[in-house]
């Protein structure tokens, strides 16, 4: 009785919380992953390069955006559960192969994290044959106050945002090795 | 006879320690001690509970880190390198700073809108003060009178005495203020506020905003050497730097990824960034405005307070 209080209250802070995204808890998370494909680094940089096109990662059912590659340009990323996914664009060089955007909003309970930040980076290989891929991540946990509920805790957040990188950087290394 | 004073002299000069940072690496539960004369980390000293806050005693003698995980403050000796108390703080504890005598330690709780007052020597909270949402930042002006505490989710600074313990005073800032420091003469503070992607300058005697300054993404703290402002911008990974006079931009400076803690050194020759992405310090000359050196510590560093031992 003591826990189903509990997550009842637990819930109700999520809720009064809600409109405050800035709210978080006190451990920035990181989460790097990395790829090798081998393609040539413009081929895959031509795949990931436009921000308002993410339809390369496989949740995603529809992509739509603004302002192209400008800094500021934003993009809504329709999953195939329906759910949405906002995000602005903050740094881009098309020279260096890398870009960095922020989530602008995101239920917890599609991606359990807020604050969310990450960069993609696509640069040759060390044997310059092929390409690497790197995606970085930086955000807080789902649950912005004390004692997180497990589902929404700091180990939560890291593992949906390893699994989404991992997954993503497969089905892109699929995408550009086949030659399409 | 002159030889010998000039001798015990030069002794003297040379026992003069060597300045540290006391970086808290969050993601690594522990505390690297760098050597700022060498650039070498000396020592790596476990601490546990995702330590986040540092404040160094003005004397040296101790280094003070927050824990939210384990709700805790750890007491470091910072000459043995040893963790020598544990006080149990409860909530969300982040910011931290000593008063200048060393005897009171104030401990922000994120959660709880309250500063937490400890006595140091006894290592008790003996009181708690009310502020406003998610305190973030705390200083202490040189003359240990007055409490400064970064309210971020309220947009505003509280000003508390430190005698009575009592907010005399609430001072609007910009949106999101995190870090706040005080300059040396306990005149102005300055807040990085997050939100708004500026920083506000307070006057503190009248207890208002007087200027703002724009910088980069995301800012985090505020350091002051030879009258400029250095502001770490998380997201651009940079430093801005500002004319404190004229409040003008005066340049960017590329440090590594997501730089969060930041202070000048005691001759204020150097500003040292604590690079929470990269997992490195990087070590600006103040003369030059160029990164000059860069130093390894533990995985993610945010060394948010005084954590120069200087």
């Amino acid at each position: 009785m003591r826990v189903t209080i509990g997550g009842l209250a637990a819930a109700l802070a999520v809720l009064a919380l809600a409109g405050t995204a800035w709210a978080h808890g006190p451990t920035r998370q990181k989460v790097r992953e990395s790829i090798e494909i081998n393609a040539p680094p413009a081929k895959v940089w031509a795949v990931i390069g436009t921000f308002h096109d993410m339809s390369w990662l496989p949740p995603v059912s529809r992509t739509e955006g603004e302002k192209g590659n400008e800094i500021g340009a934003t993009r809504r990323l329709t999953l195939a559960t329906g759910a949405t996914v906002d995000e602005e664009l903050y740094k881009y060089d098309a020279e260096k192969m890398s870009y960095s955007y922020r989530i602008t909003a995101v239920d917890v309970k599609v991606l359990p994290v807020t604050n969310y930040s990450s960069t993609l980076t696509v640069s040759p290989s060390a044997d310059g044959k092929g390409t690497l891929v790197e995606w970085a991540g930086a955000f807080y946990r789902g649950y912005p106050l004390n004692d997180p509920p497990p589902e929404l805790n700091d180990e939560a957040a890291v593992k949906a945002v390893g699994g989404l990188y991992q997954m993503g950087l497969e089905a892109l290394k699929k995408k550009t090795e086949s030659g399409s | 006879m002159r030889a010998v004073v000039f001798a015990l002299a030069l002794a003297g000069i040379g026992a003069a320690r060597a300045e540290e940072a006391f970086v808290t690496n969050q993601l690594s539960d522990d505390l690297t001690v760098v050597d700022l004369a060498t650039s070498k980390p000396q020592a790596t000293i476990a601490i546990g509970g995702k330590p986040a806050g540092v404040a160094v005693s003005r004397d040296g003698r101790f280094a003070y880190v927050t824990s939210p995980d384990s709700k805790s403050v750890s007491v470091v000796d910072a000459v043995a390198r040893q963790v020598v108390g544990r006080i149990e703080v409860g909530g969300g504890p982040l910011g931290i700073a000593v008063a200048p005598d060393g005897a009171t330690i104030y401990v922000a709780d994120w959660y709880a809108a309250t500063i937490r007052v400890i006595d140091a020597k006894a290592q008790l909270i003996t009181a708690s003060i009310a502020v406003g949402a998610s305190p973030s930042g705390l200083a202490v002006t040189p003359d240990g009178k007055l409490l400064l505490s970064a309210d971020r989710d309220d947009d505003s600074v509280s000003v508390v005495e430190t005698a009575t313990r009592e907010r005399r005073a609430t001072i609007k800032v910009g949106a999101r203020p995190f870090g706040v420091t005080i300059d040396a003469e306990g005149r102005r503070a300055y807040t990085a506020n997050v939100g708004s992607n500026d920083v506000s300058v307070i006057d503190i005697a009248e207890a208002r905003e007087i200027g703002r300054v724009k910088v980069g993404l995301r800012p985090y703290a505020v350091a002051l050497a030879r009258g400029r402002g250095f502001v770490t911008d998380q997201y651009d990974g940079t430093v801005s730097v500002f004319d404190l006079g004229s409040l003008a931009p005066v340049k960017r400076i590329t440090v590594g990824d997501y730089p969060e803690g930041i202070m000048a050194t005691a001759d204020a020759q150097r500003i040292v960034v604590a690079n929470w992405e990269s997992n490195t310090l990087s070590i600006i000359d103040t003369d030059r405005l160029e990164v000059v050196g860069e130093v390894k510590v533990g995985d993610g560093p945010r060394a948010f307070g005084a954590f120069l031992r200087r």
